[in-house]
């Protein structure tokens, strides 16, 4: 190796342990931040147990709901060509642009009392504003692209000459598509839905402007943050963060394609 | 049997059109063309995952053409043979066998039986990721046969295998068909494979039969400067015809063709632009100018020589590219070697005006 190859390697080598220093040490410090003692304090609070608890059954319904809706969805955009496929994919990402302020007001006008679709849901007793049903409104707002997006690529990364295959030997349509196509994609639709999963704990933004009480977790932290200060706040992020770590990893052992 | 009417299927701005073809009740059929001349899409119509703009697919005198794939009872084996990943080769094979109600034969015991005819029983508990290529094809065809389908479409079935495993994939696939009497259409764009496995092959062109008839018929008398090319059938020379014989009634008559710096006696059935297809075993060469029935006797020149065993092709030049094949005996016993300058003989009748 020239000193000048070696030179550049170490160079960019540098560069990204800049990065990676940066997203790891924060993490790091909050971590070793509490004591054990704390969490376990923390835990006996049940506020706090209560939105965690709250946190996991929206963000899983909300996520039940995308799935339920965005599976199918995901099958037409990666096989079929249909007119408006691509306004369709444009559309069904919106979200990922749109702020999560932003996407809470728009929330908020459209599910609220006021307006024609939120009044009519109201008349059916289903409330949203500082309701449950505006969290995983929100929660499916923000985290259906991500779910819609993996499961496409999962579809996509299936060859489509398999169903084919599987028809002419005997499958109707849906039993290829059980038979073939969804076992061959289901681990990438299971990791965009997890995906999906945590992106919806992780919301704070639109969850805020919809439905403050009851709080999920996130708002409990901010709340805990900005009444009784940081330290306040650390156990209750410690124990978000270890749930975002966990999804981490179980993403990373459904995904067989990156591994070598 | 299978038989198609007029079948016109559009994929993007590609056209299929007029296909006619009538393959009998266990007859092999090939589909040769070159790369993009529409056998996959042919096949895929067949099939039945191809939307047909026009015309009726018939299996065994049923019409289908309406039909899903899955009701049409046939075996698709695809070029990249397409094999279930998530499955091993058992179940792969076993894919498209049905548990039976009652008494009848076990899925189990047909997937036994096709393994043993094809060799592939150690193969049985694997995975398919790392199978060699005509080990996947072993599976590929056990899988398309396992449903005892009473057609069975191949497409390229050897394109992807070393030609050792090749041949011996032809002579098993050839044995399999006659044993299990499968009415078979397969698509290749090699003309030698139609010759050795073929009762019946179709030249595809641009979307359309340019000829159909017997592997030999195509061979021997191609009906189109196209099909002499693809087939192989030898010399192809583009040119006009001028009728020398005086008179004009009908039936064949004698004429003059010229092609370019060649002007050759040839027997012709009409005039005009025309090519002529010359086979290479027809040419006979000489050192020396010798009277004979051939009409045609040109000067040329050694070009070089390419040796296949006991025939030598002979590169010819003659003002334009000829290439006659002898045996190698002669070719020794001539003394030809390039730079040489020859008499190319042939006769009047071995000259194919299409």
């Amino acid at each position: 190796m020239t000193v000048r190859s070696l030179v550049s390697r170490v160079a960019l080598a540098a560069l990204g342990a800049l990065l990676v220093l940066f997203i790891v040490g924060p993490l790091l410090r909050l971590l070793f931040f509490g004591s054990p003692e704390s969490l376990v304090e923390a835990l006996r609070d049940p506020e706090l147990r209560d939105s965690i608890a709250l946190t996991v059954f929206t963000a899983s319904t909300a996520t039940l709901i995308a799935a339920l809706l965005g599976v199918p969805l995901a099958y037409l955009l990666a096989r079929r060509n249909f007119p408006g496929r691509r306004l369709v994919q444009g559309l069904i990402e919106l979200p990922v642009v749109v702020p999560h302020p932003v996407a809470g007001i728009a929330l908020l006008l459209f599910l609220g009392r006021r307006s024609e679709v939120g009044g009519a849901l109201g008349q059916l007793g289903l409330e949203f504003v500082s309701h449950v049903p505006g969290i995983i409104a929100a929660m499916l707002f923000v985290s259906a692209p991500i779910l819609v997006s993996g499961a496409r690529e999962a579809f996509r990364s299936v060859d489509p000459q398999l169903e084919r295959v599987a028809r002419t030997l005997g499958d109707s349509a849906w039993d290829a598509f059980r038979r073939v196509t969804l076992p061959l994609a289901g681990r990438g639709v299971l990791a965009g839905s997890i995906l999906a999963w945590s992106r919806s704990v992780s919301e704070f933004g639109s969850i805020v402007i919809l439905t403050y009480n009851p709080k999920v977790a996130s708002i409990y932290i901010f709340d805990r943050f900005t009444t009784f200060g940081l330290e306040a706040a650390v156990p209750a992020a410690v124990i978000l963060l270890l749930v975002a770590l966990t999804v981490l990893v179980v993403i990373r052992v459904l995904q067989p394609g990156e591994r070598q | 049997m299978i038989r198609l009417e007029n079948l016109h299927v559009r994929v993007g701005n590609f056209d299929l059109r007029d296909i006619t073809l009538e393959v009998p009740k266990g007859g092999y059929a090939l589909i040769i063309g070159p790369t993009g001349s529409g056998k996959t899409t042919l096949l895929e119509a067949i099939a039945g995952h191809a939307q047909l703009r026009a015309g009726r697919v018939f299996m065994h005198d049923d019409e289908v053409t309406h039909l899903p794939p899955e009701q049409r009872g046939l075996g698709f084996v695809y070029q990249q043979y397409h094999l279930f990943p998530h499955l091993s080769v058992r179940e792969n094979i076993g894919y498209g066998l049905r548990q039976p109600r009652g008494n009848g034969p076990r899925p189990a015991d047909r997937v036994a039986e096709l393994a043993g005819m094809l060799a592939i029983e150690p193969l049985l508990e694997r995975r398919v990721r790392g199978l060699s290529g005509g080990e996947q094809q072993r599976v590929a065809l056990a899988r398309a046969l396992a449903p005892k389908p009473s057609i069975l479409l191949l497409d390229e079935p050897f394109a992807a295998v070393d030609p050792a495993t090749r041949q011996v994939l032809r002579r098993e696939l050839r044995e399999l068909h006659e044993r299990e009497g499968i009415t078979t259409l397969q698509v290749t764009h090699d003309f030698d494979e139609a010759l050795r496995l073929g009762d019946l092959v179709a030249v595809l062109a641009e979307g359309r039969i340019a000829q159909s008839g017997t592997p030999e018929q195509v061979f021997r008398y191609p009906n189109s400067a196209f099909v002499a090319r693809f087939v192989g059938t030898g010399n192809v020379i583009a040119g006009t015809v001028e009728r020398t014989e005086t008179g004009d009634g009908p039936g064949p008559f004698r004429a003059r063709f010229t092609g370019g710096s060649l002007v050759l006696d040839v027997v012709a059935e009409r005039e005009g632009a025309i090519h002529a297809v010359l086979r290479p075993e027809d040419i006979v060469l000489s050192l020396t100018h010798h009277s004979g029935s051939a009409r045609n006797h040109i000067e040329g020149r050694v070009v070089r020589l390419e040796r296949i065993g006991p025939v030598t092709l002979v590169h010819l030049d003659v003002g334009r590219p000829l290439i006659a094949s002898l045996t190698t005996q002669s070719v020794e016993e001539m003394g030809l070697k390039s730079g040489i300058a020859v008499i190319v003989a042939f006769k009047a009748t071995a000259i194919l005006l299409v």
